[in-house]
């Protein structure tokens, strides 16, 4: 007999991973769109699912797209996946009244799977009183596992596409990132960091060597975003 | 089969991600995340997007930036990133085809 934890058990699991359904169908749309634009960026299907099964990050593999995936473009690929994912460093913190009760082990595991999604579903369910860290589990396996089934499938898909320019589907990328960010905008206080992320990635984009337009764009904005902060 | 070259750099960009969710988790026993660094990271997803489209609308000509306009006001309008982004596509598909 295991020794079962109280604050993660199996229901808790399950409860997470039904919860979650909703959510995850709208990720399972998001994956395939990464599949498609993954085969446009020339990679195979079996590249573009391990990069999804791995890096598990929509932004960051959107931004890695952009960059090239090469072990010669390697320094601003890490720079944009940390600084893209920095805000995991927030979540993380945000779980650790929750996970530090669990093993190591159940902790770390949770973390892996830990979407953007499924953290806003726990905080939220944390805060209704639910103890069982299980429910992060559950959460973030239900998205985890249309991330990737989605990207499978869309490169499939794409791939009968004869003539994918005509589309427009090269275009796809700046797309997508046009409508994330019209997404993310979030009001006034949004147009400084803005107006420097466009300097920066225009500036990189001509002077630096390919892939640091994106890491500019995100360290300038992070910047202006830390200077204009004003403690409340 | 991925090569190797592909497999290293999936695997550094995987140990990056990996790092990042875990890194909060074990940074709590010794710092604290100040609303200052928290303001830094929200303007991050918006800078990067930025980042990504920055280069294709400096360099793009008139369906280009016809498709970053429809994307744009689909967005506003809709809420929902795929159909801002098909948006994008039909009026780049029909710039195109028009020979613009």
């Amino acid at each position: 007999m295991t020794c079962s934890r109280p604050t993660f058990s199996r229901a808790g699991v399950r409860h997470g991973f039904l919860v979650a359904q909703p959510m995850a169908a709208s990720v399972l749309l998001y994956g395939a769109v990464f599949g498609v634009l993954a085969g446009e960026a020339g990679l195979s299907s079996l590249q573009a699912l391990l990069m999804s099964a791995l890096v598990y990050s929509g932004s960051a593999q959107l931004a890695a797209l952009e960059i090239g995936v090469s072990a010669a473009l390697l320094p601003p690929l890490l720079f944009a996946v940390l600084l893209l994912n920095a805000r995991y460093l927030l979540y993380g913190a945000a779980l650790r009244p929750w996970l530090g009760a669990t093993s190591p082990g159940q902790a770390y595991a949770t973390l892996f799977f830990t979407g953007d999604g499924s953290w806003a579903l726990s905080m939220k369910e944390y805060a209704d009183g639910n103890r069982d860290a299980g429910f992060v589990f559950g959460s973030g396996v239900a998205m985890y596992l249309p991330w990737a089934i989605g990207t499978f499938v869309g490169h499939l898909l794409a791939s009968w596409v004869p003539d994918p320019r005509a589309l427009g589907l090269d275009f796809m990328l700046v797309a997508f990132a046009t409508a994330i960010g019209v997404g993310a905008w979030r009001g006034r206080e949004d147009w400084l960091p803005a107006v420097a992320a466009c300097a920066a990635a225009l500036l990189c984009h001509r002077l630096l060597p390919s892939g640091w337009h994106i890491v500019g764009a995100g360290l300038a904005g992070a910047a202006v975003g830390a200077w204009r902060h004003r403690d409340a | 089969m991925p090569d190797a070259d592909f497999l290293l750099t999936v695997t550094a960009l995987a140990a990056a991600s990996f790092f990042c969710r875990v890194g909060g988790f074990m940074m709590m026993r010794f710092l604290r995340i100040t609303p200052r660094i928290e303001s830094a990271l929200k303007a991050v997803p918006l800078a990067v997007m930025i980042g990504i489209v920055m280069p294709a609308a400096a360099t793009g000509r008139v369906p280009e930036l016809a498709a970053l306009v429809a994307a744009g006001v689909t967005m506003k309008m809709r809420n929902n990133e795929l159909l801002a982004a098909l948006a994008g596509l039909v009026v780049i598909a029909a710039g195109r085809w028009m020979g613009l």
